[in-house]
């Protein structure tokens, strides 16, 4: 037992020091966040504050005002006064050398003729962003609008905008009530997705450790002190838990950078309400405002990252077991592939399964996959955050856990033979010789 | 009352599918001893020493260590160099050489100090915290000879310990084997094909040849064993005038060496076998002109190529 544990620390910790890994593990998290940083900087890029000077010629949604001897929007609420948004308004367009000098980042011009062809101008020096364009286009049209039904006697505008309908879909479960699905369904994806991407990195490893002690003769100093089933065992099991090592990382990581961030965030008064574009949130309320982001707040995180990790250790040791068993029968990678296309299309399968089960998870493809012991610790998880019963999940476990273990016997006798092999790669039929005459 | 030697091979046979590696091999090792396990390549010393070592395991036959079979609870008092051996290059020197201390049941703290002491015998200090990669061959050797030696077994194999050395370092770790075995008195199970090592070092030796024992003994008396009567003799004249001289009286078995400056010869012979050296040696003298005689002594490589030449061609079928 003490030599195992010596093995297991030997393999995790010759690893987890490693520059790469180090770099790896932070990588990941700073990629996230980075990108979304950078998609930050660039919206608020695009909401900086931008003036705009509408010239309405024809006079339709503006009109002059003695008391502030200035041109007014008719309608103020059509042009809402924004933090990242200011109106002003002219009968007259101004020349491009005035326009250039002035404060102003777009101008609008248009006459009546856009009642017809629903187009105005826009100049500008500097590309106005998306955003400010769509926001342009909305309000514009609502004072358009507005001045349509104004003009037509037998309308009210509060009526008129009463029977407007835009009519959008909001899903729900019968039976849960559950309407966010789809969107916990990705979240389960993307654990999948790192579960997936763990088990074949890893797995490597442990085929590569396997190729470097045949390689080096080291084995053979190894195993005339441990048997070969316990260094095998110890290389799986130190292996694997630099993937949990990792996950753990990533997960603290991610919990810190939220944290950090989201009160960064709420500290700035980035978050704003859509409904009060002048109200600070925090994080969670900000979250629950977004109806795309929503569903985030329906998932049962702790539950979703332990099952990863249950689900990550079982299946690891699975695939493992067939990644050291080919390690020990070839003395380089290269010769590895031969082996190495059945021992991964399994986990390729899974992968494309996962892909399937994301636009339906309560499938039968779904669920039968999810009870496979070779598909289940990829696509179990994309069910999970859907809510599957307890027994369900722990059925599906265990089945990995067996198979892992029937696996790791098997790959064991191949191992203990081909470690002290030397020579051309052995044929599928030798390693079934190897694997019935290991004793 | 016999003592109980360290190992005891008995009647071991092992097969690889078809092939016989060992058929029936008995090797007696005394304990406090230094023996030599030879053969050529192929002949099954690797095969025997993992066995002995737990690697694989004998088809049948028995092994006992100390007086009892060998199990894997023996594994802690035996220390193996292989021939084939490396070491893992992603850990640092002295990392590396705590593990598998560590591997074999030693305290962290004893095996720490135990390879202070042995780092600095084999001139290896100031390598403790340096990458594996950094060592050349001969210093990576030195670590796996301490690393072999750290836990001190009652029973070290050494398979071709000097492989790889420069003179120096090869004599460093001899001495270090001979002090193992005085100071401990462990006992050495050496795989070598360096026959002057084996001249050196070992009291005793068994030489395989395809799988069998051909000959084992203490290695002064397989010397003298395999003198077989011969001599060598030094004169003056030439080899024609000589073979003339001794006529049948002798054997000319080989020339040794020729100064044809000075028309001296030296040459190995053989009596026959109701000769007497003395008469024999007056009676020449008188023939041609003697510089020296003297008793010839095989070297370990001779009794090694000969043995091993005369099984080879006794084997070959007719």
């Amino acid at each position: 037992m003490s030599a195992l544990r010596h093995i297991i620390y030997r393999e995790w910790i010759t690893r987890v020091r490693r520059k790469a890994f180090i770099l790896g593990t932070l990588a990941v998290p700073l990629l996230v966040v980075g990108s979304m940083a950078i998609g930050w900087w660039i919206k608020q890029g695009d909401t900086q504050e931008s003036r705009v000077l509408v010239v309405d010629v024809a006079g339709m949604v503006s009109q002059w005002d003695e008391r502030f001897e200035s041109w007014v929007p008719i309608c103020p609420e059509c042009f809402p006064e924004r933090a990242s948004l200011t109106y002003r308004f002219a009968a007259e367009g101004m020349e491009d050398e005035a326009f250039i000098a002035s404060d102003f980042d777009v101008m609008v011009v248009f006459d009546d003729a856009i009642l017809q062809h629903h187009k105005a101008m826009y100049y500008y020096e500097q590309t106005p962003g998306l955003d400010l364009q769509s926001r342009l286009k909305t309000d514009l049209s609502v004072a358009l609008e507005r001045f349509k039904v104004k003009a037509t006697p037998d309308l009210d505008f509060s009526a008129y905008q009463r029977l407007k309908t835009q009519v959008s879909l909001v899903g729900q479960d019968i039976v849960t009530r559950d309407g966010h699905a789809v969107g916990r369904s990705l979240v389960g994806f993307v654990f999948s997705l790192f579960l997936f991407m763990q088990i074949l990195i890893y797995g490597m490893h442990v085929m590569r450790g396997v190729i470097e002690e045949k390689i080096n003769r080291i084995v053979e100093v190894v195993i005339s002190v441990v048997k070969p089933s316990v260094l095998m065992t110890g290389k799986v099991i130190g292996i694997g838990l630099v993937g949990l090592t990792q996950f753990i990382a990533l997960s603290i990581l991610v919990w810190i950078i939220t944290l950090v961030g989201g009160m960064w965030l709420e500290h700035a008064d980035v978050l704003k309400s859509s409904s009060d574009a002048l109200v600070g949130l925090d994080l969670e309320s900000w979250i629950a405002g977004q109806a795309e982001l929503n569903f985030l707040l329906d998932v049962n995180w702790p539950l979703m990252i332990a099952s990863t990790a249950m689900f990550y250790v079982a299946g690891f040791a699975l695939y493992a077991a067939s990644f050291a068993a080919i390690g020990a029968a070839v003395e380089q990678e290269s010769d590895a592939q031969y082996f190495l296309i059945p021992a991964i299309t399994p986990l390729m399968i899974s992968y494309l399964l996962a892909f399937m089960a994301i636009e339906n998870p309560e499938g039968s493809l779904a669920v039968i996959a999810s009870f496979v012991p070779f598909t289940a610790p990829v696509v179990m998880l994309i069910r999970i955050p859907l809510g599957v019963a307890w027994w369900e999940v722990v059925l599906s476990w265990l089945g990995v856990v067996l198979t892992a273990w029937v696996l790791l016997r098997m790959a064991g006798r191949i191992y203990r033979v081909g470690i002290l092999m030397h020579g051309k790669r052995p044929s599928l039929l030798e390693l079934i010789k190897w694997f019935r005459h290991a004793d | 009352m016999e003592r109980i030697p360290a190992l005891a091979i008995s009647q071991i046979v092992k097969s690889f599918r078809a092939h016989q590696a060992l058929k029936g091999v008995d090797v007696r090792v005394n304990e406090g001893g230094i023996f030599g396990l030879l053969g050529p390549n192929g002949a099954g010393k690797t095969t025997l020493i993992r066995m002995l070592t737990g690697i694989t395991a004998p088809d049948s036959g028995s092994i006992s260590f100390f007086g009892t079979p060998l199990n894997r609870a023996h594994i802690a008092q035996i220390g193996y160099l292989p021939e084939e051996r490396g070491l893992y290059k992603s850990m640092r020197v002295g990392e590396q050489a705590l593990y598998f201390a560590q591997l074999r049941g030693m305290q962290r703290q004893e095996a720490e100090k135990r390879l202070r002491v042995w780092f600095e015998k084999l001139e290896v200090e100031g390598w403790w915290n340096r990458e594996v990669a950094d060592l050349s061959k001969g210093m990576a050797q030195k670590v796996q000879f301490i690393i072999a030696v750290l836990h001190e077994p009652r029973l070290l194999i050494l398979d071709e310990p000097f492989s790889g050395f420069d003179p120096i370092n090869a004599q460093r770790v001899r001495d270090a084997v001979i002090e193992l075995k005085e100071k401990q008195g462990t006992t050495v199970l050496l795989s070598t094909h360096d026959m002057g090592s084996v001249e050196e070092l070992c009291d005793e030796v068994a030489l395989l040849n395809r799988g069998e024992v051909i000959l084992d003994g203490p290695v002064h008396a397989l010397r003298e064993q395999a003198r077989d009567g011969r001599f060598t003799l030094r004169f003056r004249g030439t080899i024609m005038e000589f073979t003339v001289a001794i006529g049948a009286s002798a054997e000319l078995i080989q020339v040794l060496h020729s100064e044809s400056t000075v028309g001296e010869h030296e040459v190995m012979l053989r009596l026959s076998p109701e000769g007497d050296i003395s008469s024999w040696l007056h009676w020449i003298s008188g023939e041609i002109k003697v510089v020296a005689c003297t008793p010839w002594k095989p070297s370990m490589r001779d009794v090694f190529i000969e043995t091993v030449e005369s099984r080879e061609s006794n084997s070959i079928p007719s």
